[in-house]
């Protein structure tokens, strides 16, 4: 294919787009309008399933495939990161010397570690009752541990954190949602399908899959960023050398 | 319209603002003193909203913010702060500005909100602002 | 009162955004990214998003400084290596302070 045909198709391509793009925006409900078509389905459908926060029912049950892909973004995006950051020929490894940190903020550190924690798996249990959910209060989790690197040290938080078992959990958050998935095609419904008992409307049980769902994004996206961060620290602490690059 | 999202607009405004131009140019540690006014700032624009659209919901982000504001001026100053930048301007003001703005705000909510449960996460949420708005003078401050 | 909350938090997003352009250096840069993820979220939030405000929150208080930072804390020290190359193994990396 030439230069001047690619450059033609890709003009094209987004030409359309960019028509259709117009189209959907003539159409759209004026902004602070009181007319939301699609929001008013929406709430039908996550009340009718028990969903007291709208916006996790449509992630989590009536748009759940987006979200596998999504969640399937992040665990790429971070396998890929751990690839291009791995310790290359010529480098090596050099552990850093221990911060002097004032036993205040050390203290500090100790003590908002559990806090955050807490507030973070709070944010995933209640994903299908108030605002937050997987994403959120995975995130929370991860920043908690490295409390530890900002307010004590880098080998306390090297002490709680065996990347490999984060791995094995970054992986298992993944198999967990496509394997939720295909419980739905044993119960005889369609893939990703909410097919279990929806619960009592406003508690933690509520919603059917949805908390479930929830909970292996919480533990995929906590452990994502766990090895995230740990490849980014060893690069930036540990890791020396690495002048012979081609 | 309301007292509460009338105070939370006079925040944005007049404390976010500021802290806005107080981030955007100087010295790194002024910067970070400016960031850390807003984190706080923030939590307690958050505790307004959540009242004033009586959505106790909301109160969640104002919990987030109070743990995740910390950490986030934490990593400033581990990471970009250094021994230039000890004592830098403003920092004094912290500990009163977080200790007087804390109680003007989950006092007054915890009246209005009346014993239960919220009231209790309320008061958890200006304890962690408190106790990090404390740690985090001192962190700057030794650059 | 919501338009005068929405349309300050836009104006404070939008000048905070101006400001993260403006500023080169990016260690300086993170700092100012950070005040601007506190006003997308008020944007979010005023805009009754919480869930968005909520992941906004989470990305950019700490997670998204630590990243920035500690990719130029690398750079800074492949620099100092490759100029301290010519002087001999080792005395590149200098003494690293925490």
């Amino acid at each position: 294919m030439s230069r001047r045909l690619r450059l033609g198709v890709l003009a094209a391509g987004l030409l359309a787009t960019a028509a259709l793009l117009a189209a959907a925006f003539l159409e759209l409900p004026a902004f602070g309008g009181a007319r939301h078509p699609y929001g008013d389905r929406a709430v039908e459908a996550s009340l009718a399933r028990h969903t007291a926060n709208t916006v996790s029912a449509v992630n989590f049950d009536q748009r759940a495939f987006d979200t596998l892909g999504e969640e399937t973004i992040l665990f790429s995006a971070v396998l890929g990161t751990v690839v291009l950051l791995r310790q290359t020929r010529g480098e090596h490894r050099e552990a850093p010397e221990p911060a002097s940190v004032p036993p205040a903020l050390r203290r500090y550190g100790l003590a908002a570690l559990p806090v955050t924690l807490l507030t973070g798996l709070y944010v995933i249990a209640h994903g299908q009752l108030s605002p937050g959910g997987g994403f959120q209060g995975g995130v929370v989790v991860a920043t908690a541990f490295h409390l530890l690197y900002v307010a004590v040290d880098y080998r306390a938080l090297e002490r709680v954190r065996p990347v490999g078992l984060y791995e094995i959990g970054d992986a298992a958050g993944e198999a967990a949602y496509v394997l939720l998935g295909a419980g739905g095609l044993l119960a005889g419904a369609a893939y990703l399908a909410n097919v279990l008992p929806y619960g009592t409307f406003g508690t933690l049980a509520s919603g059917g899959t949805v908390p479930l769902l929830n909970a292996a994004v919480g533990l995929e996206v906590s452990s994502a960023v766990v090895v995230l961060l740990a490849h980014f620290l060893r690069q930036a602490l540990e890791i020396e050398g690495g002048g012979e690059r081609e | 319209m309301n007292v509460w999202l009338g105070a939370a607009a006079l925040l944005l405004a007049a404390g976010l603002g500021p802290a806005l131009w107080g981030a955007v140019r100087g010295a790194p540690g002024r910067r970070v003193v400016a960031q850390n006014f807003a984190t706080l700032l923030l939590c307690l624009l958050f505790l307004l909203l959540a009242q004033g659209y009586g959505r106790p919901a909301y109160v969640d982000l104002a919990l987030v913010v109070s743990v995740l504001g910390p950490a986030g001026t934490l990593v400033f100053a581990r990471l970009l702060l250094g021994e230039e930048d000890r004592d830098p301007p403003g920092v004094r003001w912290l500990t009163p500005v977080v200790v007087t703005g804390t109680a003007a705000t989950v006092l007054p909510l915890c009246v209005v909100t009346g014993p239960g449960r919220a009231t209790v996460k309320l008061l958890v949420i200006g304890v962690l602002l408190l106790a990090g708005g404390v740690v985090t003078t001192r962190a700057v401050r030794r650059g | 009162m919501d338009d005068v909350l929405v349309t300050a938090s836009l104006l404070f997003v939008a000048a905070a955004a101006t400001a993260a352009v403006f500023n080169r250096d990016p260690a300086r840069q993170a700092v100012v990214l950070s005040l601007l993820g506190l006003g997308l979220a008020v944007a979010f939030t005023v805009l009754q998003a919480p869930d968005v405000g909520l992941s906004q929150l989470g990305v950019g208080s700490a997670l998204t400084p630590l990243m920035i930072l500690l990719t130029v804390r690398k750079v800074r020290k492949v620099r100092r290596t490759e100029k301290g190359a010519g002087s001999g193994p080792g005395s590149g990396g200098g003494k690293r302070r925490r």
